[in-house]
């Protein structure tokens, strides 16, 4: 009787969750005509707002980074809808840092009304979900992922991030040239997939500068505490550090490297990339060298512009991860309007055709391979800010 | 709306829980699944041949084989050296077990490292949920056969258990591997469902997860993992669906509901599933149907030699517990034992039934060796008691510890329940007669649904008797049954050991109740600072000066009880 009873509950529960997946599986709102509008590029009006979906880690290991780009593109789709023509709706989920959440979330974009989805934040969750929008036919633009062999996944992901290969050779280059370098360490935490990719990055890079590795030292992402090694690092009497690490690292990393008189320049890859470094290790920062997709002291007008509103809208600075969500809304826009419409292979065309488009990163082209091409910069901290080294 | 990826995580998170809840309903808390996930995840992506070469279903069947196989390796090799640490040490060991799987694979290039391993994506819903049914029968199966009351004994009181016969460290082991299939299975779906696997898919919080989900599901019934999974993985979709804004918000909502749940249904959503315990009608009265059907055993004739205990002495420090004592005990006997507090009595028999062993001397007792021989080995031999502090399994229905009573007398179940055998409910039904007519026997039949915790007092007693009953014993060991009953009680006590001596068990009576051993013993011996200072019949003991004045001068007047 009771095991009959269960055998009938299971059953039941089974059965309701396969009906309820049956429903869900309509297909979204491409091919209801009203995504398509009138007019063509900056006349295009289209009647209905454009679903976005964006899967951010707002929550978990890679919240901080979420938290930028979530402003990023919430100021970029208030400044276009502002403007008009062509309306966005934004949809801001939280993939949790978790593989299981990004892909439900990647899912539920595919089945609704998006015309196309941003994210996730991190590179081993992109792998994970992107799939499913490619499989679905749903364009992807990633914002944040750096990894090798994202684009390669399908040609409905494209990307606004500049890789690692793409910023690190330059950062080597002119920090090798304007410091010297003859002899590195370098340190990286070999259990994160990003700092991990940096790393190999980097090594090519100094070898290919001549650059000699005297020690490469490893450490995890959530250590706070790094004297042991630094003071490992100090006996090799480095040029410089070469480090690939988060910022959670970078902080601690950086204030213990001066407190044990380690005074040689700090060269960190795009983790470092953060006005929280200065705010956070003062002036223990000074002299940090960081290669980035986006100059934050840019003079464009692009740029100027996004700094202030930023600043206004959220009472700080915004940073590289908050830039390359607000490039990635001037990317869809003009996708959307290349064609005049919402609809999802109208916008994976769009975005094939984005040729020297004024973007806060600069000016910014999506070659074949469907990632971004644009200027990088190499930054030095000085009076505790990013300017250009060089 | 469940979408597909939602509909393959409840069910592979489900497996996983799963694996938490075979050491779970043993009562072993062991968090090294995640690091076996791990090693069948990587193992079997890197080993199995690709999907584009044999087929999906073909491949993804044989990632499944290599993966459970890596899975069981590993949990024995962890185990082995493990399975003697308990609880919170367990854990611990475990943990670090995971863990050093997981650094291990961050510092192997050719496993991806950090950056993880790409793997086709070949599970679909349908996929994932037959392997979860299929493990969801596995413990429907499991739970009411033999196998499944040991591994319940063994959690509730893991010592009690040995005691009744159950090899305690085998069936730990034994659901330790189990674990490890499981969590071996979780690893390969999960490598084939997201399509890159990474070591921190494997890590703490992961192994944090899964008990997570079977504790919330509930570890005493089969469908509590399938519950937990479809509750936690639902949360976050459901929130979703009503709209909460994205955020920390979240996560703090679905913590505080798991607060609530774990509050009000400490059991798990599980025990919101009505349970029903089934009582079978008892059929035939004499006492030798006792055990009718079931593996009977010779028992010693009358004056054949049961105990035999040679200049035996226990030492604890320099308190000489037990000191040279002979002694003999033969069939059909029952041979109270007596003394003041602390003059040994208890030590005696622990020494008798291998729970202690001793300083010197030698103990033979059904032709075996306790104290030489495995606690539950002895228990195999014969030799059945109860203990001086009740110990039953607690939540265990009064019927379901008679049951456990058994298990030395009844074929495994298991097996053959999964294949539908009849014979396996033949056994069962029998089982079952059985430990009913035990409780019958001490007056407890109306109270078999009720767990053992929620007796009176005289009624655990009475119960410690039945289950120790039901083991057939050809020796049985009382240690005090009747302290802490009243008068009346203990003269229904006093009546029933008399029939159990009538027919023809050997019977070794320890009791502070001297009027009740002077009626119930044919022989009594009587202890004082570990030695034997009188045997004789309850007459002569009565006469002996000696006796007399041990007693005298102990603080406790003679003939009370407790």
């Amino acid at each position: 009787m009771r095991t009959r009873r269960i055998i009938g509950t299971t059953a039941a529960v089974t059965l309701t969750l396969t009906i309820a997946a049956c429903g869900s599986d309509d297909g979204g709102g491409s091919g209801d005509g009203t995504l398509v509008g009138e007019g063509s590029g900056a006349d295009c009006e289209i009647a209905a707002a454009i679903g976005v979906g964006a899967a951010l880690s707002l929550t978990g290991a890679a919240a901080s980074y979420g938290e930028s780009q979530r402003n990023g593109l919430e100021l970029a789709v208030a400044d276009l809808n502002e403007e008009g023509g062509v309306t966005y709706e934004l949809t801001v989920e939280d993939d949790q840092t978790d593989p299981r959440q990004g892909i439900t979330v990647f899912e539920d974009f595919t089945g609704g009304d998006t015309s196309i989805i941003i994210g996730p934040t991190l590179s081993n969750g992109a792998f994970q979900a992107q799939p499913i929008a490619q499989e679905a036919g749903v364009p992807v633009l990633a914002i944040s992922n750096t990894a090798s062999g994202i684009t390669e996944q399908g040609d409905y992901i494209f990307r606004d991030s500049l890789t690692e290969a793409q910023v690190i050779p330059q950062t080597i280059a002119l920090a090798t040239e304007t410091y010297d370098l003859e002899q590195v360490v370098v340190m990286y935490s070999n259990d994160d997939a990003f700092t991990e990719s940096g790393y190999e990055v980097f090594a090519s890079s100094l070898e290919s500068e001549g650059v000699e590795v005297t020690d490469t030292l490893t450490f995890s992402v959530s250590d706070t505490d790094f004297r042991p090694l630094l003071t490992e690092a100090l006996a090799a009497e480095p040029d410089a550090l070469v480090v690939s690490g988060l910022i959670e690292a970078a902080i601690p990393l950086v204030t213990q490297a001066r407190d044990l008189g380690i005074e040689v320049p700090i060269i960190g890859g795009n983790g470092f990339n953060n006005p929280q470094l200065m705010a956070d290790a003062g002036a223990a920062a000074e002299g940090v060298v960081v290669g980035a997709a986006w100059n934050s002291t840019s003079d464009n007008a692009e740029n100027v512009e996004f700094l202030d509103a930023y600043e206004q809208e959220f009472g700080g600075p915004p940073d590289q991860f908050a830039a390359q969500a607000y490039a990635a809304m001037t990317i869809i826009d003009t996708a959307v309007r290349h064609n005049c419409s919402g609809e999802r292979d109208d916008v994976q065309d769009g975005l094939n055709n984005i040729a020297d488009l004024p973007t806060v990163l600069g000016s910014l082209t999506i070659n074949d391979d469907r990632d971004a091409e644009h200027e990088a910069v190499v930054q030095v901290v000085e009076d505790g800010a990013f300017a250009v080294l060089g | 709306m469940p979408g597909d990826a939602t509909l393959v995580f409840i069910a592979i998170s489900g497996i996983f829980a799963f694996s938490f809840y075979a050491v779970l309903v043993a009562g072993q808390l062991s968090l090294g699944q995640a690091g076996f996930a791990a090693i069948a995840a990587f193992g079997s992506a890197t080993l199995a041949p690709a999907p584009s070469q044999v087929g999906d279903v073909p491949a993804l069947l044989i990632a499944v084989a290599i993966g459970m196989s890596m899975g069981v390796l590993a949990s024995i090799v962890l185990g082995l050296p493990t399975m003697h640490l308990r609880g919170v040490f367990l854990a611990i060991a475990t943990l670090g077990f995971a863990e050093a799987v997981r650094i291990l694979i961050i510092n192997m290039e050719s496993l991806g490292g950090a950056q993880g391993m790409p793997v086709p994506k070949v599970v679909t819903p349908a996929i994932a949920w037959v392997f979860l049914l299929l493990v969801a029968y596995w413990f429907w199966r499991q739970g009411p056969s033999r196998y499944g009351r040991a591994l319940a004994a063994i959690r509730e009181d893991e010592l009690a258990a040995r005691a009744m016969g159950i090899d305690v460290g085998r069936h730990r082991l034994q659901v330790f591997v189990t674990s490890g299939a499981l969590a071996g299975l979780y690893g390969v779906l999960w490598a084939y469902f997201v399509r890159l696997i990474a070591p921190e898919d494997f890590s703490f919080t992961t192994a944090i997860d899964g008990l997570v989900t079977a504790v919330v599901g509930g570890s005493t019934l089969f469908v509590g993992p399938i519950l937990g999974s479809i509750f936690l993985t639902l949360v976050p979709d459901l929130q979703r669906a009503i709209g909460i804004d994205a955020g920390w918000i979240r996560p703090f909502l679905a913590s505080l509901l798991l607060l609530l749940v774990i509050l009000f249904l400490p059991g798990g959503l599980a025990s919101l599933v009505p349970r029903r315990v089934r009582m079978p009608a008892v059929t035939g009265t004499d006492l030798g149907s006792e055990a009718a059907g079931l593996e009977t055993r010779q028992h010693p004739a009358d004056g054949e030699p049961v105990v035999r205990l040679r200049g035996l002495s226990k030492d604890y420090g320099g308190v000489h517990a037990v000191r040279g004592v002979d002694l003999e005990v033969t069939g059909g006997e029952i041979l109270g034992l007596i003394g003041p507090n602390g003059a040994g009595k208890t030590t005696l028999v622990n020494m008798i039934s291998g729970l202690v062993r001793g300083t010197s001397g030698t103990v033979e007792v059904l032709g075996i060796r306790p104290g030489r021989t495995a606690v539950h080995r002895v228990a195999a031999a014969g030799v059945s008691r109860t203990f001086q502090q009740s110990r039953l399994f607690p939540r265990l229905s009064a019927l379901e510890n008679t049951l456990v009573g058994s298990h030395v007398l009844t074929r495994p179940t298991f097996v053959r329940r999964m294949l539908w055998l009849p014979s396996a409910r033949r056994d069962e039904q029998r089982a079952l007669q059985h430990a009913a007519r035990c409780l019958r026997r001490v007056g407890l039949a109306d109270k078999a649904a009720v767990p053992a915790k929620a007796l009176s007092y005289g009624d655990q007693r009475r119960l410690e008797i039945a289950r120790a009953l039901a083991a057939d014993p050809s020796l049985l060991i009382l240690d005090e049954p009747a302290a802490g009953m009243n008068h009346v009680e203990a003269a229904g006590l006093s009546d029933l050991i008399g029939a159990l001596g009538r027919d023809g068990l050997t019977i070794l009576l320890i009791e502070h109740n001297v009027a009740m051993v002077m009626r119930t013993c044919s022989r009594i011996v009587v202890l004082n600072f570990g030695e034997v200072i009188a045997t004789g019949s309850p007459e002569e003991v009565a006469a002996n000066s000696e006796v007399v004045e041990a007693y005298l001068g102990s603080a406790e007047p003679e003939g009370e009880p407790r």
